[in-house]
């Protein structure tokens, strides 16, 4: 067996004890004596608590206890920035989600039944549904202290801002919907807690953010952070949805009141779908200005977030959209808009590309529309306003790192799939139109300015010479700790037998940060490669001890040994180990991500999370074949060229494209979280459509490695998110390409693509 | 508990069945465990009809497949005898739901769920099948149009099994054509469907034609005057577009979260041009 290596395609880590059901998840832990929490949410979006009898609740054989707003000690209120979302709600319910009480009891059929048995009395309140409606003069407050119904209005002015547009050769306009996206993943909300007999809050909860947690449970619940232990075990999935608390206040309230016993909490399908966040509803107003020869000139984009009821992180995943908003292109003027609108739709918060898949859908669409009306090749107008390094984007940030947006398209430009795409599309049978459609994205790393984006990474060696990285960031399946494994291994000349990985825990492991923003495998890589060179240093100077040797030159760090190469003398580490005390085994190494500064002053109206420095930027190709009599769209081919930097392990990196495609692919015809007057329709798997396998073509990955992240651990930088904000608008302007018109709401379901291209005209027009 | 029964033979059945009326017949439980996740508190007996082996099988007797009625979709898929005489039913039976699902679901259960999106439900009523049901002290023999009386609803009496599926070999059919239009290409719940048989003279008229749409309607839609249009005509994009305009008259589709009725009416329309490809 091999050291492991950076730039090696190697199994994860973890892939071997997944397969046999063996890592164990948060859903998985079954402890002794456990009671069981289930929350009771009436499902009225809007209206005023009049009645809450437990009674009956208390009377149901196995319920033990049910809790209500007056049990929470503490704010009550949680939330990742504005802490407005009630553990259990006290007053109004403000969105179908909302948790009037808390059943404990010894098993889930009893706690159901217990919750069920809750009588709630509600008096239904006005709501307001949609953006017209919260937007709408003297509309009914979501919040009565945000005025408008408006969590945030921010906007980013560069250059002359929209003014240029009226002396533009060409201006092409138009107006998109996006539809919420649920995060589908396979292990639901879920954890366990206790209190322990020292007063600490112990918790083992599927999180993105396990140190973070602490603060919001704390807040929420009147508990100092650090009497808060979380441990994080691997994540069945995360995507975003659990950036922040989801069982965890739940599951803290219901611990406080369990007498020292253990309380498990996972929520079904039908409640992750009803209570999780979910990706916002958008509506983007577009107006794109260029010159005769296809030079970008100005934009003016209007951006509406549907933020649902609670806060969460929608004014940030609000600003993201809109520091993306012009896509990775070179824009003297733009003026963004963009409006956080709160309604009684259930909340949205963080899902993967974060505001961005969004804006990618307008702008790539956009660019589409101009090359159509000035007769263009798309490919070529987008490689001609293509961002370089040197430029300044479209938020006014001047590029100093990696910008391979142009070495993307240029190998798109090389690929059999766009270069013999007329011959494929001629030989479309009966009753099906082909199309090939482009996209260029890119989407920021890291939390953006004003938030500290750092991490703190630990690395032992135990007794016996083997070691241990301690991971500090979740590893939702994304693959982060195999990176870290692999990273180790590479520093300390290590074969992958002798490293271990210890997920998050936040008494071991030390503040890192949140898994997500693209800065997981990043920020917490570089911070390991430092405790790696540092614990290896010092592994070379205590072996150099133990050989008495003048000084530490020639030794090397071998599998299992250090060796000094002269004499091919050696201490194996397991005699290291023994030697050394437990503090000198264990090393810690820390990165702060880089910033912007001086920051320039295009934004307002932003809290945090601007403006950012690194980006990883895409270029997709979806081939389409659409059925004429149908409306079916079907994705034939895909590609998807990303420049992430250096790649550190080639199999993981085209795995979690292609899994971000096939999940673009989802958003682009399928998933539909759809609710009425805030309540949810798309109750299950079965009305809320994800695609199968059958419906996924083989994802062709390329990475395109022009040039590397200096700033990243071995020239990286993140790609979890960039490959979600390609395929809506590839797939979209492949369907255009097909002859079936221009469709600018999404999904594009059957149904649209045969209204579009038989009956209804397109919204997109043209000017001028 | 819910008490879960496994008889053998027809009589331990009846037998349940007469001690226990509130018992319910449960073939591959593909449609009828999903329901009853969503109702916890019924605790009513099950009877299993998975060790019934009267009721699995395929045979032919009398120039007639007889299929019985808790045979999986996966057997019916692969059998021989099915592929020989009915394809039709066989193409349909592999569009439901995916691998694990057909090798549970079975065509006695796809028939007495009655769903209006049943798939296998449009060529059983071109095949003129017909359904054998037996009763503890009786047995009778329905065609499957009349056994199927609504959504959800049939005329299945209490005490009443579906015990075999009876399908006439008839004629060749040159064209053998199903289609379903769902929201993805597997794990999907028919939009719509069309399943036609048409039988070609040798000068390349049709001689007889047979068109039955799925899940636009409370019950399967054969369409006669759709059918009338095509016969004695040659499948040009006109007369199949006259049919399609004809079926789209006929049919009673709803709306729901899946599509609209426009949708619909507008895939009756479309899907029989498809037809015309095919000869």
């Amino acid at each position: 067996m091999d050291p492991l290596q950076i730039g090696q395609s190697r199994p994860r880590g973890d892939a071997a004890a997944k397969v046999a059901g063996r890592e164990p998840y948060a859903a998985d832990a079954y402890p002794d004596n456990r009671l069981w929490a289930r929350a009771v949410r009436p499902g009225v979006p809007s209206g005023r608590i009049v009645g809450l009898a437990c009674d009956a609740a208390l009377a149901v054989p196995g319920v033990v206890k049910v809790l209500r707003a007056g049990d929470v000690p503490g704010s009550n209120r949680q939330g990742i920035v504005h802490k407005d979302m009630p553990v259990l709600a006290d007053d109004r319910v403000r969105c179908c989600a909302d948790a009037v009480a808390l059943v404990l009891a010894e098993s889930p059929a009893a706690a159901a039944a217990g919750a069920a048995a809750v009588a709630v009395e509600i008096e239904p309140l006005p709501g307001v549904y949609d953006l017209d409606a919260a937007l709408a003069e003297a509309a009914h407050l979501v919040h009565a202290d945000r005025p408008g119904n408006l969590l945030a209005r921010a906007t980013i002015r560069k250059g002359d801002g929209a003014d240029p547009l009226a002396r533009c050769d060409v201006v092409v306009e138009g107006t998109f919907t996006t539809p919420v996206q649920a995060h589908a993943f396979l292990e639901t909300e879920s954890g366990v807690a206790r209190l322990q007999p020292d007063g600490t809050l112990w918790m083992q909860v599927s999180t993105q953010s396990p140190f973070r947690d602490r603060f919001e449970i704390g807040h929420a619940l009147s508990i100092p952070y650090d009497r808060i232990h979380i441990e994080a075990p691997c994540l069945g999935g995360g995507f975003g949805g659990k950036d922040g608390a989801t069982v965890q206040c739940l599951l803290g309230l219901a611990a406080l009141h369990a007498d020292g016993r253990p309380v498990k909490m996972v929520w079904d399908r039908e409640e992750s779908f009803v209570a999780g966040y979910k990706r916002h509803a958008c509506r983007l107003h577009y107006r794109l200005g260029a010159r005769r020869d296809g030079t970008l000139q100005a934009l003016h984009a209007r951006i509406w977030y549907d933020t649902g009821a609670y806060a969460h992180l929608g004014a940030e995943v609000m600003e993201l959209g809109m520091e993306h908003a012009a896509g990775p292109y070179r824009i003297p003027h733009a003026l963004i808009e963009g409006w956080c609108v709160h309604t009684h739709n259930p909340t949205a918060g963080a899902m993967r590309a974060f505001g961005v898949c969004q804006v990618s859908f307008a702008f790539e669409s956009m660019m589409d529309l101009l090359a159509q009306r000035l007769g263009m090749d798309p490919l070529a107008l987008r490689t001609a306003n293509a961002l370089v390094r040197g430029d300044t984007n479209c938020a006014g940030i001047h590029l100093e790192t990696s910008t391979g947006i142009k070495a993307c398209l240029a190998q798109v430009a090389r690929h059999p799939l766009w270069r013999e795409r007329e011959i494929w599309r001629r030989q479309a049978p009966p009753f099906k139109r082909r199309g090939v459609g482009l996209a260029a994205v890119f989407n920021a790393a890291g939390y953006g300015g004003g938030v500290r984006d750092a991490a703190i990474a630990k690395i032992e060696m135990d007794p016996t010479g083997h070691f241990i990285v301690h991971n500090a960031v979740s590893d939702m399946g994304q693959g982060n700790s195999s990176a870290f494994m692999q990273m180790a291994g590479h520093l300390l000349g290590q074969t992958a037998d002798r490293l271990r990985i210890r997920q998050p825990d936040t008494r071991t492991a030390y503040p890192s940060g949140s898994s997500s923003a693209g800065r997981t495998t990043y920020t917490f890589g570089r911070a390991l490669t430092f405790a790696c060179e540092t614990l290896k240093s010092r592994l070379l100077n205590r072996a150099g001890l133990m050989l008495f040797l003048q000084d530490d030159d020639d030794l090397v760090l071998e599998p299992d040994r250090v060796r000094h190469i002269p004499t091919d003398r050696s201490v194996t580490l397991a005699q290291l180990g023994a030697m050394m005390s437990a503090e000198e085994r264990v090393c810690l190494g820390q990165f702060v991500a880089p910033t912007c500064k001086p920051v320039p002053d295009t934004a307002t109206g932003f809290f945090i999370g601007f403006p950012h420095v690194i980006f990883s930027y895409s270029a997709h190709l979806a081939r389409v074949e659409i059925d004429t009599l149908s409306g079916v769209v079907q994705v034939t081919n895909y590609l998807a060229v990303t420049d992430g930097g250096h790649v550190i392990n080639p199999a993981m990196f085209h795995q979690q494209i292609q899994g971000g495609v096939a999940q673009g692919i989802g958003y682009a015809l399928y998933e539909d979280f759809i609710t009425h007057h805030g309540r949810v329709r798309t109750e299950d798997f079965t009305t809320y459509i994800i695609p199968g396998a059958l419906d996924l073509p083989e994802i062709v990955s390329v990475a395109c490695v022009e040039e590397t992240e200096a700033t990243g651990p071995f020239g990286m930088k993140g790609i979890g998110e960039v490959a979600m904000n390609g395929p809506l608008p590839a797939i979209a302007n492949g369907v255009a390409d097909a002859g079936m018109g221009r469709i600018c709401r999404a999904p594009l379901t059957p149904e649209r693509v045969l209204d579009n291209g038989v009956r209804a005209p397109a919204t997109a027009q043209l000017q001028k | 508990m819910r008490p879960v029964l496994f008889p053998t033979t027809l009589a331990a059945l009846f037998d349940i069945v007469e001690h226990q009326p509130d018992a319910r017949l449960m073939a591959g439980g593909t449609d009828l465990l999903v329901r009853l996740r969503q109702g916890p508190a019924d605790r009513r007996p099950l009877i299993c009809l998975e060790r019934m082996a009267r009721l699995n099988g395929i045979t032919t007797e009398n120039n007639t497949v007889i299929i019985g009625a808790a045979t999986p979709l996966s057997a019916i898929i692969a059998d021989p005898l099915v592929q020989r005489h009915c394809p039709l039913l066989a193409r349909a039976a592999a569009t439901v739901g995916g691998p694990a699902i057909r090798n549970m679901a079975t065509l006695g259960g796809n028939i007495c769920t009655a769903s209006p999106a049943g798939d296998t439900l449009p060529p059983l009523y071109l095949l003129d099948a017909r359904l054998d049901l037996a009763a503890a002290h009786a047995t009778r023999q329905v065609p499957i149009a009349a056994f199927i009386t609504g959504p959800g609803r049939t005329d299945l009496r209490s005490g009443e099994l579906l015990t075999a599926i009876r399908i006439p070999m008839a004629e060749r059919f040159g064209l053998q054509h199903f289609e379903k239009v769902g929201r993805r290409n597997a794990l999907a719940i028919a939009v719509a469907s069309l399943a036609a048989l048409i039988r070609l003279t040798p000068g390349g008229r049709v001689a007889e034609a047979r068109l039955a749409w799925g899940s636009v309607g409370p019950c399967v839609v054969r369409c006669s005057e759709a059918e009338a249009r095509l016969t004695g005509r040659r499948l040009t994009s006109e007369t199949l577009r006259a049919a399609g305009a004809a079926a789209r008259a006929a049919v009673t589709p709803i709306d729901d979260i899946r599509a609209t009725t426009a949708y619909r009416r507008d895939l009756v329309a479309n899907l029989p041009l498809r037809l015309g490809a095919a000869t």
